[in-house]
Parts: C-alpha cells; structure tokens; sequence
C-alpha cells in the first residue's frame, strides 16, 4: 500500500541534534577563545589543549551541526517537494545513528590526539570508512526518493542537495586516501595512516577539498535550505526560479576550482594560484545572484521583516552570504592575501561565514521545522526568537569586526621592516597587540553561544508542550 | 596541439555551454514550466495544527 504520510522521525531526530551539536561545538569555540586570551585555562591537560580542541570544534560546528541540519532539512524538503515518504526508510534510520556514531567517535579521539592532521578531515581511517557507509546510504535515501517522486520537475532545492551530497562523497574519497599503517605490519597504533599524497600535491588536494568543503557543505547545502524555507516564511515562492537554475550550474561549476587560493604564494605552481583567485573572483557573480535572489523574494513583503523574528534570522543571514562571498574573492586577490594569509582576518572571515550565513539561516529554518514537527502552531516564545535573533546578530558583528582588525593589524605589524631589513616587530609584540580584539571575539562568541542556549529553552518548551508528528498527510490530488 | 590552444578550445567550450544554460533558464518557451516549478513548495499543505484541524 501507498504511504499516506511523511516520515518526520527522522527528520526530528536530526532537528534536536542540530541544536544540540550547535551548542557543544559552540561552547568549545569559547573555551578555544578564551584560551587564546588564557592560555594557561585548562591547566595543562593535554586532551584539552588548544591543538587537540580546535579540530574538535570545527568538526562539531561543520560536521555535527551543519551536518545534522542538513540531513534534516533535506530530507523534510525531498519529502514535501516530491510528495512522497522517503525511499528506504531503515536507510534513512540508520544514516542517524551512523551520523551519531561518526559524531561521537570524533569527539572521543581528537582529544585523545588521534589525526590525520588534515584540516576537516582530521578523523582516523576507520571513522572515515564508516562516514563513507553512512554518506552512501544518504545518497540512496535521497536520490531513490527524488527517482520515486510524484511531481514532475525537481525542485531547485533538491538539485542543490543532490550536488552536495554528490561532490562530499567526491571530496571524501579522494581526500581521505590514506594507507593504514597496519598494512605496514605495525599492530600499535593500528588506528594511525598516511594520506596517499605527499608534498605539494597533499597540499592542492587537501585544499581542493578544504574549499569544497566550504563551497559544497556549508554554502550550495545551505543554498537549498535558503530556496525552500525563504519562500515558505515569506509566503511567496522564490524571486526569479529561472535565476536559481543559472545560479545552481555557475555556482557549483565555478566552486570546483576555487581551492588553490588557499596556498598563494606557496611551492604551489604559480598558475594554479593564479588560476585559483580567478575563479574565486568569478564566484562573486552566482554567490551575489543567488542572495539577491533570495532577498528579492521578500519584495511587496517588507513588512514581514518588522514582525517577524525567523524572517529576520534568515535575511540577516542573506546578509551575511553576501558580505562574506564579496570577502572571500578580495581575500584571494594575491596581493591581498599577502597581507591576510595566516591573519585573524582569515578567522573573522570565516565565521562571518560560518556565524553570519550557515548558523542563521540553520536557526531561522530550525525555528519554521520544529514547531511543525511537534504539532504545535509556532514555537513557544516568538519574543525569545526576537532576543536570540539580537544576540547572534551583535555577537556576529562583534566577532567580526575585532578580527578585521586585528588581522589587519597583524599583516601589517608582521611586514614592517626596518630600512635596514630587520623586522620591526617581535612575534610577541604582535601576540600582545590581538589580545583586547581577542577580548571582544570571546564576547561576541558568548552572546551568539548566549543565544543558542534561548533556543534550547525555546526548543525544549516546545517539544514539551507539543505532540510527536507522524501523520502529516501527503497530498493526493496532484497537479503540475 | 600545445596547452594554449587546448585552454582556448575548453574556455570557449565553457562559455558555449554557460550561455547555453542561460539561454535554457530565460527562454519564453520554459516560462511557464519554471513559474510552476517556484510554486513546488506550495503544492503541499503547510503542516501546522490549525489547519489540520480545519479537516478532521
């Protein structure tokens, strides 16, 4: 017999993680922050040192969080846009638990020093076999529900997903080659591996991914969200669909190429940096498109914006894509990479990214899904929506704004020289200039963590109050 | 064939096939279809309590 309703287990399970990874891997950016001003904080413990704690943070806050909310969104939007249940249901369950499992691996080993030492993907070779089992089944549940969909077209949402979920299997496999040392007939520290590559080519192929990472996981994945929970809030389908479908093949195709801005000015052949800030700044046109798109679809609906705080989260997030995609070609320009390279800048760039664009639109469609998923009309507290909406914005553009310029500062003070070539300033000299900016990060930092706390209230007072949903009906007249 | 002409030959191939996209998402022939795709997320009823109760 035909399904008659969705299934949002899933997709709940994956919605209350998403808050919950959001938190931990926001509470170890604090302790990251603070022992950047404090280095003696965590007296010493090695698991907890700064080393072992930044992967962790950036594998909970990409991965765990970022992770988690996709996976919801996705498979909530596969779902409604195709009018469907989810293909392989059991599939689906275990991507959770599998999910979970690569999670927790990943927060037991890196503090116990166990790494690849590849930025994002620092995980042991038997985490990365099972993200591969985990990241395949995905792949059937989504595509096996878009192939039994009953809408003709696919809807744009779902193209960006189904790019993502592709080229992450791509970046994974290729970059996480690696040769376990047990093959070499070690048996102590069977866990341990060497990437396939070596020298400059460990490098290209590492950033390749590093920058996919960000161009396919945290940006055209987010993208799909933005297309499907922008229109809803605002009630209006999206601007321009035919500009979404050029924005989805420039963006995508573009991104590909964009990795070697990360190592300009290294042994990197000199055309390939070349090559890697051109495409760079030729992603600012489909990036721009596409939050102009979204943005215009609020167009004869303004007035939203005033009363509605989830309306809020998700432009402001906008925003933020913006700002952060004019930034991010301008900082691969080569000459200004020589200044920004290896600088706070970099840092502040990144979270006005990761901060500004991924987590707000995340917590603006988490505040439109979770009510939805619990029976419930709209979350418990519109007015604790508003504060959180506040304090991630101020953190945000706290956070940023010290680490321009201390980046700058820092470029700066790095390059001086004296005529006779000497530099001017000592490293420490330099360490002691960031630590006020590092002041206002961790206090920027604090209030958007401040922030994710109301939501986990928010959340909580919810799901308390509401109803497990398991019988949202599928539409059974189709048109179109 | 040496790797200018090659980079040539890919950079206009690109081109062709970017305006070729172009050309595919604007043209008045798929209007229609594209304007019926942007209501996808419409189709559905929206999930909240309210307006289930409005069927039950």
């Amino acid at each position: 017999m035909e399904a008659t309703t969705y299934n949002y287990k899933v997709v709940r399970q994956f919605a209350i993680m998403t808050v919950v990874w959001g938190i931990v891997g926001m509470l170890v950016g604090l302790i990251l922050a603070s022992q950047l001003i404090w280095p003696d904080l965590t007296f010493g413990i090695e698991w907890l040192s700064y080393g072992r704690l930044r992967p962790l943070h950036t594998n909970a806050v990409i991965f765990a969080f970022g992770g988690s909310a996709m996976f919801a969104v996705s498979y909530y939007i596969v779902q409604r846009t195709c009018q469907v249940r989810l293909w392989a249901e059991k599939l689906a369950a275990f991507t959770f638990w599998g999910w979970t499992a690569v999670i927790v691996l990943a927060a037991v080993t890196l503090p116990l020093g166990i790494t690849t030492s590849k930025e994002y993907a620092e995980l042991e070779w038997p985490i990365d076999l099972l993200i591969t089992v985990v990241w395949v089944s995905y792949a059937l549940v989504f595509f096996g529900t878009i192939i039994k969909r009953k809408t003709k077209h696919i809807y744009v949402s779902n193209w960006f997903f189904g790019a993502y979920i592709l080229v992450i299997a791509l970046l994974h496999l290729v970059n996480s080659a690696e040769l376990p040392w047990i093959l070499g007939g070690s048996t102590s520290a069977w866990y341990k591996s060497y990437s396939a590559y070596a020298g400059v080519q460990d490098a290209m192929v590492q950033w390749w991914y590093g920058h996919n990472a960000v161009g396919f996981f945290l940006t055209t994945a987010f993208l799909g969200m933005m297309y499907y929970f922008i229109p809803k809030q605002a009630g209006r389908p999206i601007y321009s669909y035919r500009l979404s479908v050029v924005h989805f093949w420039s963006l995508n195709f573009i991104y590909m190429w964009a990795g070697p801005h990360h190592l300009q000015y290294t042994a990197l052949p000199d055309w390939a940096q070349s090559l890697g800030m051109v495409f760079s700044l030729m992603l600012l046109a489909p990036s721009w498109g596409g939050m102009m798109n979204g943005i215009m679809t609020l167009s004869g609906a303004w007035h939203k914006l005033r009363t509605d705080p989830i309306l809020k989260f998700m432009v402001t997030a906008l925003s933020f894509y913006g700002m952060s995609t004019f930034e991010g070609p301008m900082m691969s320009i080569k000459t200004v990479n020589a200044l920004s390279h290896y600088t706070e800048w970099t840092i502040g760039h990144v979270h006005s990214g990761a901060l500004g664009w991924v987590a707000m639109i995340t917590i603006g469609s988490m505040y439109y899904l979770i009510p939805r998923l619990f029976g419930r009309e709209s979350m418990y507290s519109t007015k604790l929506i508003e504060w959180h909406f506040w304090f991630s914005t101020i953190g945000v553009v706290l956070y940023i704004a010290s680490m321009w310029i201390a980046g700058v500062a820092q470029g700066l003070m790095w390059r001086a020289a004296n005529p006779d070539g000497t530099l001017t300033y000592s490293f420490a000299q330099v360490v002691a200039t960031m630590h006020p900016f590092y002041g206002i990060r961790l206090a920027g930092g604090a209030l958007f963590f401040g922030g994710m706390l109301m939501m986990a209230y928010n959340v909580w007072q919810t799901v308390r109050a509401g109803r497990v949903v398991n019988d949202a009906p599928i539409p059974q007249a189709v048109h179109a | 064939m040496d790797s200018g002409t090659l980079s040539g030959i890919i950079t206009v191939a690109f081109i062709v096939v970017f305006i070729g996209i172009v050309w595919w998402a604007f043209s008045t022939r798929n209007k229609q279809r594209f304007e019926e795709d942007a209501r996808l997320p419409f189709e559905d009823d929206d999930d909240l309590p309210a307006k289930q109760g409005d069927k039950q």
